[in-house]
């Protein structure tokens, strides 16, 4: 494999509050190759969008970091803040959930675009315009001429999306991180919005870090997969060995709760239980309190990520009695 | 599924809602859009008919005019022999018994300031249910739906998102309705959290002897609770029919690309499949496209769908559709389109 464009290691994000420290994110690891989607897969409070936060540098002052995140040779968790933002929306750029709130609604698209540009490369006014009109092209908008003048609610759902997609490879950047990009649109749209997501990574050959929490999504688009319960990465793998081949309990429970679109199912087999709070997490394992397999050994430890595979670990004592012979 | 309302539980035909568009100082009305425009179909006992679309499509204001939450324009809501949409105060009080809502926000649709027991009393408590025999229902719905009696005594916030659908699911049953419209029960839930709602949906289906309408936009979560499916447009129903022939036979244009652009979590799968990726956004409500209304994105449009309304009408597969060029079973639209 290339030398990885991006190199995480022991990352961990908490959150002072009156109650204590909440911990969000911990010893988190991994690895991002030029051209590779890697997803990263969980709940709602599992950590994945507070880990992509803090490699962009956007959380709050009083955030608790600690770990590395070393890009091209830098410590993007150490970098000053004039350095940082030579690197964000330049080196590593980010796709929010949320179009209407991620864009400015008193400028223009164009002049939104247009700023993007002009802040990371010298160039003119009218040759940014030019580029900004062949972004929103490449990225389907139809138009763009007309459209790179109009404002963001005068766009559709599906067009900001594209529009901001636009502004985040606007500078070619080394890094997509695209936090849940589809969750607010309509099928139809959010299979447009994932093609056009996936041709631009193509021909601009950037790493993509894809968080979701729609395994469908994961399946059409990742190349690796890292799932992620209560702050940590529970299992990480080729997206086969995912699917077909998992050997973390978490992830097999999250794929047989999900109702199929091409079979029918009778039952739903349920993770009984809630994710655990962050504040007072259990003891050992964080997914013990809902595990079927948990046993004593379960609760006095938390399982480290072990190497199950080429490129697959797994976090669970139990590992070893989920060899399946569908692995890929 | 011919329209025999004799054997409907409920029956729902030309339903009209619309919207009035005010604007300027006075709110004149200036215009209004037709968020439900000529909708009918019929709700056995015990079935669960599933009403799928993307947004705008009028599968909520549907779901809400079929209570009369927002009151609709014209047409029936038959249940029984009675006009939802005609009945007088007192009458409605008394169809409201039988039909009831879950909602799809359980932050929102919880009183914040009463405690559960009193959320889930409150409608016997306007319907004239004696307190002791409340009392006794609320403890008992309390466990039916998998919380404990003692839990009626803390407030919403003190719940899990999925706890919270648990105690709308509980005040919808409190009198024992008929039909109960779900508005993307789960949909805000957590996928670790959907099946244990879903599950609970069937089994007080079974138990109570409900009829369930379903309104979502997840095609996969349909798939699995419905027994028939109607797809919605831009207000229109454009398919309608018994589970299987939706989902392995679309027939309607829009069906099938709908079905292709669900993304399925099946990486195998998902590399063999073929997409028909639609252009564009479904077009404003406000000024639909005359003549078929999905024609401005539909890949096999032709002139009669530019000036023509499709009707719906049974086609092979068994469904019912509204298109001027059905797909016969088995066909598919990327045949269609690569030829």
């Amino acid at each position: 494999m290339t030398e990885p464009v991006l190199v995480v290691e022991g990352l961990n994000v908490g959150f002072p509050s009156k109650a204590g420290v909440v911990q969000a994110v911990s010893d988190v690891s991994f690895e991002l190759h030029a051209g590779e989607v890697l997803a990263v897969v969980g709940e709602s409070g599992s950590g994945k969008s507070v880990s992509a936060l803090t490699l962009m540098r956007l959380h709050a002052k009083s955030t608790r970091i600690s770990g590395r995140a070393v890009f091209e040779g830098r410590d993007l968790l150490t970098l000053s803040d004039r350095d940082m933002r030579s690197v964000r929306g330049n080196d590593i750029a980010m796709i929010f959930q949320d179009p209407m709130t991620a864009l400015n609604p008193v400028f223009s698209v164009g002049s939104q675009i247009i700023e993007a540009i002009r802040t990371h490369r010298d160039v003119s006014k009218q040759a940014a315009r030019a580029r900004a009109i062949e972004l929103l092209d490449l990225v389907g908008v139809p138009e763009p001429r007309r459209r790179v003048d109009q404002f963001p609610h005068e766009y559709s759902g599906g067009m900001r999306q594209r529009a901001m997609i636009a502004m985040a490879i606007a500078n070619e950047p080394k890094v997509l991180i695209a936090d849940e990009p589809t969750t607010a649109l309509d099928v139809t749209v959010q299979a447009q919005v994932m093609e056009v997501l996936r041709d631009v990574q193509e021909a601009t050959g950037s790493a993509m870090l894809l968080i979701t929490h729609d395994l469908g999504l994961v399946a059409g688009t990742a190349d690796r997969v890292q799932v992620m319960y209560a702050s940590r990465l529970v299992e990480t793998g080729g997206v086969d060995d995912i699917f077909y081949g998992s050997r973390n309990p978490y992830t097999r429970a999250l794929l047989d709760s999900i109702p199929d679109l091409v079979s029918d199912t009778d039952r739903l087999v349920p993770i009984p239980g809630n994710p655990p709070s962050l504040l007072n997490p259990p003891s050992g394992c964080p997914f013990r309190p809902r595990c079927s397999m948990a046993t004593d050994t379960c609760a006095e430890s938390v399982p480290n990520l072990t190497t199950v595979g080429d490129g697959h670990a797994t976090r669970c004592h139990h590992a070893d009695l989920l060899v399946t012979e569908g692995a890929s | 599924m011919s329209t025999t309302a004799g054997d409907a539980l409920l029956s729902v035909r030309d339903l009209v809602t619309e919207f009035p568009i005010r604007a300027g100082v006075f709110r004149r009305e200036v215009g209004r859009v037709q968020a439900v425009s000529g909708v009918s179909f019929d709700l056995m006992a015990n079935e669960t008919l599933g009403v799928v679309g993307e947004s705008g499509c009028g599968k909520t204001t549907l779901g809400r005019s079929l209570l009369r939450l927002v009151p609709p324009t014209s047409g029936q809501v038959m249940l029984g022999d009675r006009d939802i949409t005609t009945a007088g105060r007192q009458d409605l009080r008394e169809l409201r018994r039988e039909i009831q809502m879950v909602f799809q926000d359980p932050y929102a649709s919880l009183n914040p300031r009463i405690p559960v027991r009193d959320i889930i009393g409150e409608p016997m408590r306007i319907h004239g249910v004696p307190k002791e025999e409340a009392a006794d229902r609320v403890s008992d719905l309390l466990t039916r739906v998998g919380l404990l009696p003692e839990h009626g005594n803390r407030y919403p916030h003190e719940f899990s998102g999925g706890q919270r659908q648990r105690i709308g699911i509980a005040r919808s049953l409190a009198l024992r309705p008929k039909v109960i419209v779900l508005d993307e029960p789960v949909s805000a839930l957590d996928v670790s959290i959907q099946a244990q709602v879903l599950n609970l949906l069937d089994e007080v289906q079974e138990e109570f002897n409900l009829s369930y309408i379903f309104i979502a936009h997840d095609l996969s979560v349909v798939r699995h609770t419905s027994d028939r499916v109607a797809v919605m447009y831009l207000g229109r129903i454009v398919e309608i029919g018994p589970r299987p022939s939706i989902y392995e036979q679309p027939s309607h244009p829009y069906t099938h690309s709908l079905l292709s652009a669900v993304p399925i979590a099946d990486p195998r799968r998902e590399r063999a499949r073929r997409r028909i990726l639609l252009q564009g956004d479904v077009p404003s409500p406000a000024s639909p496209p005359p003549g078929c209304r999905f024609h401005t994105r539909c890949p096999i449009a032709t002139d009669i769908c530019r000036t023509e309304v499709p009707k719906l009408r049974e086609v092979p597969g068994g469904q019912q559709v509204a298109c001027h060029h059905p797909l016969a079973p088995g066909e598919t639209l990327v045949d269609i389109t690569s030829r």
